[in-house]
């Protein structure tokens, strides 16, 4: 069962990584704009989201991930998502947001899709 | 001014302020937008302060969006009225200009250029293109608000989709029913999730008494959400249980919210969903048990078919026949003729306490132990004595046999029975006196105890015949639940009708008890063994 939100990140080879532990909600959605901000100003435009451990997501958490995304997009910059449960997959595609952010299995593969051709 | 220098200024800031709304038209908040166009300002007034504002419709008071030191807020609050409710005000101050534009949704943006002196007559060049850009301003805003509720409106239409196609899925997949997690806890998480619930709760009580509760998040207790001020819930009522769902705090980007009724539909249709779901699985598993039950009979019916006798043996002076009715698919039942070595014959018929596998078990333990010890020559009340200790260790506790055990001598018509706690046999005499054979004992495998058994002895005449049967003829019920026994007295009916076959007289018996029964279901076996002395 779902528990409150939780998060970690990591900075590899200019990739920040965050992973999230819990409900993405209004507090969640914030936790990972604000980690995503603190970077971003530093220069990194490079972003996974390892949803690994969160299996529920509801439109406002799934509000700051767009806005992640559109300022990724203003700075040639991307967002990867990974290990999504189908459900949560599903939610994110019908809201649209692999339009302009990609999705691997694991942090490995989208590390490694950065590396390849954009 | 020249007119010439007039036109090339112009023409140049028109050029400019084309290249600005291209990038003004990227701003996603007011407060990015007025930090563009301050941009854009000081790149047409190099060196100029200047300060950007915001006011309500309603309200007296300027907020700065871009502050550049020119003390903007109290210039624009001492401009007259008619100046700054108009829909574009230019007011000039020997340091600077004040601008005031009222913007589309009836707020006004205010902008103070604090600028250097450049030369007699450029004020008026320099106070159009301050009408011109403030009105780019606006254009950009109407535009920045257009594309935002564009935004508003393709997310929120995403969001209808995806509360119709999660409600569509979540049906799905709690009326799986291999589903691991309860289907409570699954509806549970949608519902938080599409309504933007903070939390919730679902509680099952059982005639009042809570026998599950399941939080969302998993760390939150209902003792803490009861407290929040917004919350919706719904529930209903299944197999005694009430399932109360409960959601608390509508999350939006600016605070808690109301739920509102779009929410309490989601709600009462995850829930629906849920009790489908509960009813669709006691369903199933009562279509299991009743299918694990037919199964079960039907192995009990191979193991009877394989017992009971195909055909009874031919005995020479005698006419024997017999017949075994199951009031299920499987009965407890029992009867044979089973020819022995010293020439005699073992006539028998049993009834097992229970129906189904564990009946046809233990009857065919029954028919196992007392073939072996008929081989063996067993005295008859010491083979009664053996089959009761036998058939108690065999049994469960509430499982026990009677019988009705007949050892014949065909050449002398000499009959010893055993009655183990059975219906007694009749035996029709020739004076059409009927005599009862009734010595025995208790059920086989009732008590663990060596219990003394007690035969008797009696001789058929010619011409005389004998009834063994179970209780299911006697207590033959029909529709007014009136027994077969007390319309139709078994000895009356053995004294009155005696047909030179016994096949007849079996067939007749069946046919009394079918019309007395009527449509009545049958509820008990039926099985008769005749023997007819010729």
């Amino acid at each position: 069962m779902e528990q409150q939100f939780t998060l970690t990140s990591e900075v590899r080879d200019d990739h920040l990584i965050i992973t999230t532990s819990g409900y993405v909600n209004n507090v969640g959605g914030e936790a990972i704009a604000a980690e995503f901000s603190r970077h971003f100003q530093n220069g990194i435009h490079r972003v996974i989201v390892n949803l690994a451990q969160s299996k529920v997501v509801n439109s406002i958490g799934m509000s700051f991930l767009i806005e992640i995304i559109e300022q990724l997009q203003d700075t040639d910059g991307k967002l990867i998502f990974t290990n999504l449960d189908p459900a949560v997959e599903k939610m994110l595609a019908i809201m649209g947001l692999f339009k302009f952010a990609g999705k691997e299995a694991s942090v490995d593969d989208a590390l490694k899709s950065f590396v390849g051709p954009q | 001014m020249q007119q010439g220098d007039l036109t090339d200024r112009l023409s140049a800031q028109i050029e400019s302020l084309q290249g600005s709304f291209r990038k003004l038209s990227k701003a996603a908040t007011l407060k990015d937008l007025a930090g563009q166009f301050a941009g854009v300002v000081r790149g047409m007034f190099p060196g100029a302060d200047v300060d950007l504002l915001v006011r309500g419709s309603r309200s007296e008071r300027w907020e700065y969006l871009v502050e550049g030191g020119v003390q903007g807020a109290e210039r624009l609050s001492a401009l007259p009225p008619e100046q700054s409710t108009s829909l574009c005000r230019v007011h000039e101050t020997p340091t600077g200009v004040c601008i005031v534009q009222k913007l589309v949704d009836a707020s006004f943006i205010g902008m103070v250029l604090a600028r250097k002196p450049q030369g007699p007559g450029a004020g008026e060049v320099d106070v159009l293109s301050l009408r011109l850009f403030i009105h780019l301003f606006d254009t950009a805003y109407q535009d920045m608000l257009y594309r935002r509720n564009e935004k508003e409106l393709i997310f929120s239409l995403n969001h209808r989709v995806l509360q119709l196609n999660s409600l569509i899925d979540t049906g799905i997949e709690v009326s799986k029913l291999d589903h691991n997690a309860s289907p409570q806890q699954l509806a549970l998480e949608r519902a938080a999730s599409l309504t933007n619930a903070s939390k919730g709760v679902v509680r099952v009580t059982h005639k009042g008494v809570l026998s599950e509760e399941i939080c969302f998040p998993a760390d939150v207790s209902f003792k803490t959400a009861v407290d929040e001020r917004y919350r919706i819930m719904t529930s209903f009522v299944f197999a005694d249980s009430t399932y109360a769902f409960e959601l608390f705090e509508k999350e939006s980007r600016t605070g808690v919210l109301p739920f509102d009724e779009t929410d309490q539909l989601l709600l009462d249709a995850l829930a629906r969903q849920v009790h489908a779901s509960l009813e669709n699985r006691y369903l199933h598993e009562q279509a299991l048990e009743k299918q694990k039950i037919e199964q079960d009979m039907a192995v009990a019916a191979s193991i009877q078919q394989r017992i009971l006798p195909a055909s009874l043996p031919p005995i020479a002076g005698y006419d024997i026949a017999g017949i075994n009715i199951p009031s299920k698919s499987v009965g407890g039942d029992y009867y044979d003729c089973i020819p022995l070595p010293d020439g005699k014959y073992a006539l028998v018929v049993a009834d097992v306490a229970g129906k189904g596998v564990p009946a046809a078990l233990l009857v065919s333990s029954l028919h196992a132990y007392l073939s072996a010890y008929l081989e063996g020559a067993t005295p008859l009340v010491r083979l009664a004595q053996r089959l009761n200790t036998v058939i108690c260790r065999a049994s469960t506790d509430e499982k026990f046999i009677t019988a009705f055990i007949a050892l014949l001598s065909p050449e002398t018509g000499e009959i010893e029975s055993v009655n183990a706690g059975h219906n007694p046999a009749y035996v029709r005499r020739n004076d059409n006196t009927v005599h009862e054979l009734n010595e025995g004992g208790v059920a086989l495998g009732m008590l663990d105890i060596d219990f003394p058994f007690q035969s008797e002895f009696t001789v058929m005449e010619k011409g005389e015949r004998l009834l063994l049967y179970t209780d299911g003829i006697p207590e033959a019920t029909n529709e007014r639940q009136q027994m077969f026994e007390s319309a139709t007295p078994l000895k009356e009916l053995l004294a009155r009708h005696k047909p030179d076959q016994a096949e007849i007289f079996i067939k007749d018996l069946i046919g009394d008890i079918k019309r007395f029964t009527g449509n009545e279901p049958q509820s008990d076996d039926i099985t008769a063994l005749y023997l007819l002395r010729r």
